[in-house]
């Protein structure tokens, strides 16, 4: 199975380059024989690409560690969920993993386009797999996973112990999902741009696929934000390290192109803008792998630096120069008559939306390439870390809530002074009230105020429309309000999933502000000893040692101290932390020692406990951590996805309600475009 | 869709089957040849690389003391004081996260040693930071310093952002002057007879 799985990994290689050759010479020359043999390569290359994956999973679960990869990146008593993960956990292994999603994902837009777009479908069929050429050739000549070595070492030097955990299990994976997911859109947007068919057929097309791709984005971002709160032991979420930045750059441009394409699709205007986004989402994912994978950037995150970087930034650069080129040479074909009826209208407010979300990536880029720069121009190292990012950042957050408030309260088209009164009145209210009480109450740090302040205009924004929508049915069909709530999100999944997804980021902008009233306290504890600290709500916590033990389990020695915890006098129960020193099967130490937080958690902060050391035999010396409102960071995330999921599923009688109304009114007035009923 | 090939008759196609007889073929001679090109593939390390030993990348930092010295600051200030200094271990976090985190790291504990003697030695935020940038480089500091080129870093995405939003406004203002000056249609007003309204009425109920 090995051998066939290698094997299959070159043959797949040669299908992707067949599928490319033919597929764009059968569009240009426009043979059916040859677009459908290009057709079926891809899933031929599927199948050889599923073959290679079963052959380096197989080698892995029976520890063949005459294959450098299983031999990296595992050990005879690695436990065996993570051995199966461990197809991700390094380089060569993960881009096979991007592949085999890439190649999956090709299939299903293949099999889902096989009766529509096909104008396009050949130019779309020959970029995805011209990017799958890319990812197998950089497999098999530059980061071979079936790589063999010379001698066949005992055992192997098992997974990073800070990747043996169910986060990182799943996070990669689902980011991976995300960024392979804007290929297809960027597929579909060469293939518009080669044929010039840039009308609205595209964009459809791409759609569901843009929102998948965020999809899998938003929980891949959020699963490693999870990862590196539990495991890394620093005590936050995220730290703008470039890797963490790089996930962020395709989400963020990706969400600015989920907004302005309803503004295309309403009113006909942002075509080229459009298609920038697209083909900068997929950009962005490429240039975020070539930062994981060049050493270029320094980070915590990154696989070692190798030779697949500079193959890399030579794809990102070809993509670049190609897209940039049919883009300026199709420009004509992109001029909308583009029209707008007043500055204050609901288009307005996605172009300042839009403008924001993408000044914030612009913002992200430019920090994380700002060492690069500094480097180049003076010649002088420095380093850009939270404090510059969070200078930069935070203002450029608040202003986006801000719009996000803002933005659903103006009608499309034209607002009008009475119709903003009306929308605006209860919602800026409440924002001031909230103000006007959290600073009263003692909240006087500026972001975290303001934070709160439009927090409050978009959750009672949201709640408005809910309140309207579920009103406007309980009127009209006498239906109670616990019914017509579900039934108004089910009608109308796009809008109303928007504003679960606008709900999960006040949930999450509140959390980070909790940040401002973060309390670190640095302790050193002798078994027995107690120390009492404050946390920012004023309780007063004990922190007494129970004292350290040793003791080995599985793959691992640990160290642990326990502390029994009180909060203003009443028991809080226990809290642990471990060092975990890792080891072969032999006993050998494997990796540095890597750590194990104790967190005692609820919604209103998190107690997070780390041990940092231990000096002489049994003084323990240990970081506390009072972390306000981390929970909701994971709740607001659940909700971000789960309005996702919302928007992104089918809507099964749309067409069907749409053409029954269309052949009510018909008899009498046959109009000639059956009007939008379900819109955003 | 054909699966005839539209070219001329006399035209030399590949069949479908003898391309699925040439996979396994081009798989094999393909796999043979590139070994020369795996044999000199670079030997990768694995996610984190180990971190740096205390002797290859500490240096001290120390200052003489200030007469009379009284520390600085409180353990507090202290400890913000190290969240804007940068360890050298490798690590991307600042001393004090690091020193606190990381049970193997040499070099954060060493750098809070230099950071202690200077505040036992009276020296102010300003001064420690300035010893270290001294002796490390600018790199030492967690974020660049506001000033000289570095203010380009901090000042390019606002500046990059009121670009965009000075376009943004153009852009609108021309789009504005091409629409007809009609907002002619009532946004109230429905084009429909109170019959056909009653049967769209009646459909939705329907539907429901």
């Amino acid at each position: 199975m090995i051998l066939v799985g290698e094997l299959s990994l070159w043959v797949a290689l040669l299908m992707a380059a067949w599928a490319a050759t033919v597929s764009f010479a059968g569009g240009q020359m426009r043979r059916s024989d040859l677009i459908e043999s290009g057709e079926r390569a891809l899933y031929a290359t599927l199948a050889m690409v599923i073959l290679a994956s079963l052959g380096l999973w197989t080698a892995l679960l029976t520890h063949d560690f005459s294959i450098k990869y299983v031999a990296s990146f595992t050990s005879a008593n690695l436990p065996k969920v993570y051995t199966i993960t461990a197809f991700w956990g390094g380089q060569s292994g993960s881009l096979l993993f991007w592949a085999l999603i890439l190649s999956i994902y090709s299939a299903i837009a293949l099999w889902t386009n096989r009766t529509r777009n096909r104008e396009l479908m050949p130019y779309v069929s020959g970029t995805l797999a011209l990017v799958l050429v890319f990812f197998l050739a950089t497999i098999c000549l530059g980061s071979n996973p079936f790589q063999r070595l010379d001698w066949i070492p005992p055992d192997g030097r098992g997974l990073n112990p800070q990747l043996q955990n169910p986060g990182m299990a799943i996070h990669p994976p689902n980011l991976y999902l995300g960024y392979v997911g804007t290929t297809i859109p960027f597929a579909f947007a060469i293939a518009a741009l080669l044929t010039r068919r840039l009308d609205a057929e595209w964009l459809a097309a791409v759609r569901r696929w843009a929102l998948l791709a965020w999809f899998f984005n938003t929980v891949g971002i959020v699963l490693g934000m999870w990862w590196a709160y539990v495991e890394l032991g620093w005590g936050g979420y995220w730290a703008w390290d470039p890797v963490e930045n790089a996930s962020l750059l395709p989400w963020l441009v990706n969400t600015a192109f989920l907004h302005s394409i309803m503004v295309q699709e309403k009113r006909g205007m942002l075509r080229k803008w459009n298609v920038t986004l697209v083909v900068s989402a997929f950009l962005l994912s490429i240039f975020g792998t070539f930062i994981t994978r060049s050493g270029v950037i320094s980070s915590v995150h990154s696989f070692a630096q190798s030779p697949v970087g500079k193959w890399f930034a030579a794809f990102l650069v070809v993509a670049i120069v190609v897209t940039a080129y049919l883009v300026s040479t199709r420009l004509n074909d992109l001029r909308s008559n583009a029209q707008l009826e007043s500055m204050i209208s609901r288009e307005a407010a996605f172009l300042y939306n839009n403008l924001v979300l993408v000044g914030i990536a612009f913002s992200v880029l430019w920090g994380t390439l700002f060492p690069i720069i500094s480097e180049a121009v003076r010649g002088n190292k420095i380093t850009v870390g939270p404090p510059f990012f969070n200078t930069v950042n935070i203002p450029l957050g608040l202003l986006l809530l801000l719009l996000t408030g803002i933005g659903p309260l103006i009608a499309w088209r034209r607002a009008s002074v009475a119709n903003l009164k009306r929308q605006f009145i209860v919602p800026v209210t409440a924002a001031i009230t909230i103000g006007v009480l959290f600073f009263a109450f003692g909240v006087h740090n500026v972001p975290a105020l303001l934070s709160y302040t439009f927090g409050a205009l978009v959750l009672t924004t949201i709640a408005q429309e809910f309140y309207k929508g579920v009103d406007a049915r309980h009127r009209m069909y006498g239906e109670s309000r616990l019914i017509a709530l579900p039934r108004l999100i089910a009608r109308n999944r796009r809008r109303y999933g928007g504003y679960i997804v606008h709900l999960g980021v006040v949930v999450v902008f509140a959390a980070f502000a909790g940040l401002a009233f973060k309390r670190e306290f640095d302790l050193t504890l002798n078994a027995g000893d107690s120390k009492v600290v404050t946390d920012a709500w004023g309780h007063r916590w004990t922190f007494l040692s129970q004292g350290i033990s040793r003791y080995n389990v599985l793959n691992r020695e640990v160290t642990a101290i326990a502390l029994d915890v009180s909060r203003d006098g009443r028991p809080a129960g226990v809290i642990t932390s471990e060092k975990r020193q890792h080891v072969d099967s032999r006993g050998a130490p494997t990796f540095e020692p890597s750590t194990e937080v104790g967190i005692q958690s609820s919604f209103k902060q998190d107690v997070y406990v780390v041990l940092a050391g231990v000096r002489g035999a049994d003084a323990a010396e240990i970081r506390v951590t009072f972390n306000p409102l981390v929970r909701w960071v994971w709740l607001g995330g659940a909700l971000m996805a789960i309005g996702g999921l919302v928007v992104m599923w089918p809507q099964p009688d749309r067409k069907r309600v749409q053409s029954g109304y269309a052949a009510v009114l018909k008899p009498q007035h046959a109009p000639e475009r059956i009007p939008d009923l379900v819109g955003a | 869709m054909s699966r005839r090939p539209a070219g001329s008759p006399g035209q030399t196609l590949i069949t479908r089957r003898s391309f699925l007889l040439a996979i396994p073929a081009l798989g094999l001679s393909a796999a043979a040849f590139p070994r020369r090109i795996r044999a000199a593939q670079v030997a990768v390390q694995t996610f984190n690389g180990p971190m740096a030993a205390a002797g290859d990348v500490y240096r001290p930092v120390t200052l003489p003391p200030n007469d009379g010295a009284k520390p600085s600051m409180t353990d507090a200030q202290r400890d913000d004081l190290e969240h804007q200094i940068h360890c050298q271990c490798g690590c991307n976090l600042d001393v004090y996260t690091c020193r606190t985190t990381d049970f193997a790291c040499s070099v954060s504990p060493a750098m809070h040693s230099d950071v202690m003697g200077l505040v036992a030695g009276g020296h102010t935020a300003s001064e420690i930071l300035a010893a270290f940038k001294a002796v490390y480089g600018e790199k030492v500091l967690m974020a660049p310093v506001r000033s000289g080129f570095n203010l380009l870093g901090y000042t390019v995405p606002f500046i990059a952002l009121g670009a965009g939003a000075v376009v943004v406004t153009a852009l609108m203002r021309r789009w504005k002057s091409r629409a007809p000056m009609a907002a002619t249609v009532p946004t109230s007003h429905v084009d429909a007879t109170e019959g056909e309204l009653a049967a769209l009425d009646a459909a939705v109920r329907k539907d429901r």
